[in-house]
């Protein structure tokens, strides 16, 4: 379509610095994970390399798409290498929430010995959990790994209250879903070209998913104190890795839409162009979205 | 200890939260289509695919907002229930 030249970039330095901290951060990792003494510290400073080429590099395509140095099939690139980049995210999010429905629904029934799992012949469920774990009863949450306990009289499921769905958990959606109207606000805002709206609304987002990172520390701390752990079997396992890998992904979520409020305060962009904005946006409402199948399949169904 | 039993989401007893169920899910289904409609249109680019996203994305954070006013109320009115305690299944 574009009758523009093919855009060809000039050499860098970042890669290879990328290489660097990615090679120092696992260097780090490897040793820290052998009790050596230095691991720690040689991650910490790979992740800072690391970092540094994000804000470098990055900051270099900024100031050349500032410049006017991309033509329309930069831009295109741009749009397929985010779409790229939200492919994987749902594809990483899809095999927890895939690991949550596999354990609830066939694997801990199964050891329960319901259907026709490999102790088909057996007559009843309790004969079926006399092979594996005698005293097994599916139940869910299951907050203990059947293999640690059970075996010697250890309750299998200790039955203490999660946490309560009303609580936190119901003030933390809340505060996610005000930040994706605020957003959608901003976004208006934007395409309508009202400046001060936008930069309001802005920050309201953000404030609103600081708030929502700050709840949900204070509900793990609430969980564990309780006794839920990353150990306390399938559920505390899944419970931890979706929503540690959700707050993870607000965190990164919460540090783009700094980056596009410092980018807009700049002049950066205007109300047909804009795509940077687009990215984060819908990186935005994407978190938004899988915490709320986190509530509905984790605290409600 | 007669708990009350708690049958996943596909298979439950109470007809009133079957129900509920199949309309949250069928819910989240549209919330999933509405945000795909709007990558489409982030991808597709320009004036049109703009436009196309932010109207997409606004009907998904209208529905969220409805899913969630609908599941507070669903749970007050005890239409379904939180996963809160233990439930052994058999």
């Amino acid at each position: 379509m574009s009758n523009q030249d093919y855009y060809l970039p000039h050499g860098t330095y970042w890669p290879i610095i990328g290489s660097i901290g990615i090679s120092t951060t696992f260097i780090g990792f490897a040793n820290q994970i052998h009790g050596v003494e230095w691991g720690g510290s040689v991650m910490g400073l790979g992740l800072a390399i690391l970092v540094f080429m994000l804000f470098g590099w990055l900051g270099t395509v900024v100031n050349e798409s500032v410049n006017g140095m991309y033509n329309s099939q930069v831009d295109r690139s741009f749009r397929w290498g985010m779409s790229w980049f939200i492919f994987s995210e749902v594809m990483f999010f899809a095999a927890f929430f895939g690991a949550l429905f596999y354990a609830r629904i066939l694997s801990v029934p199964w050891l329960g010995g319901e259907d026709n799992n490999m102790f088909s012949g057996a007559t009843s469920a309790l004969e079926t959990t006399k092979y594996i774990w005698e005293g097994f009863q599916a139940t869910w949450p299951l907050t203990n790994t059947p293999g640690a306990v059970g075996q010697s009289g250890v309750e299998f499921s200790s039955g203490f209250a999660l946490v309560d769905t009303w609580g936190l958990p119901a003030l933390n959606t809340g505060l996610l879903l005000t930040s994706g109207v605020t957003l959608t606000y901003a976004h208006h805002a934007l395409r309508a070209g009202q400046r001060n709206a936008l930069v309001f609304w802005m920050i309201a987002t953000i404030a609103l998913g600081i708030a929502f990172l700050g709840f949900q520390i204070a509900e793990y701390g609430h969980a564990y104190h309780e006794g839920l752990k990353l150990t306390s079997g399938i559920y505390g396992s899944t419970f931890y890795l979706l929503t540690g890998f959700h707050g993870f992904h607000v965190t990164i979520g919460v540090i783009m839409l700094t980056v596009i409020l410092y980018r807009i305060q700049k002049g950066h962009f205007d109300s047909d162009n804009h795509f940077a904005f687009e990215g984060v946006a819908w990186y935005w409402h994407f978190v938004d979205v899988v915490w709320l199948g986190l509530f509905i399949f984790v605290y409600w169904l | 200890m007669p708990h009350k039993q708690k049958a996943p989401f596909w298979g439950l007893f109470n007809l009133v939260e079957r129900i509920m169920s199949y309309i949250i899910i069928a819910v989240i289904i549209v919330i999933l289509f509405s945000l795909g409609s709007a990558l489409l249109g982030m991808v597709k680019g320009g004036k049109e695919g703009s436009e196309k996203m932010f109207k997409s994305l606004r009907i998904r954070i209208s529905l969220s907002v409805f899913l969630f006013v609908l599941l507070m109320f669903s749970g007050y009115m005890g239409w379904i229930e939180p996963n809160t305690t233990m439930l052994p299944t058999q």
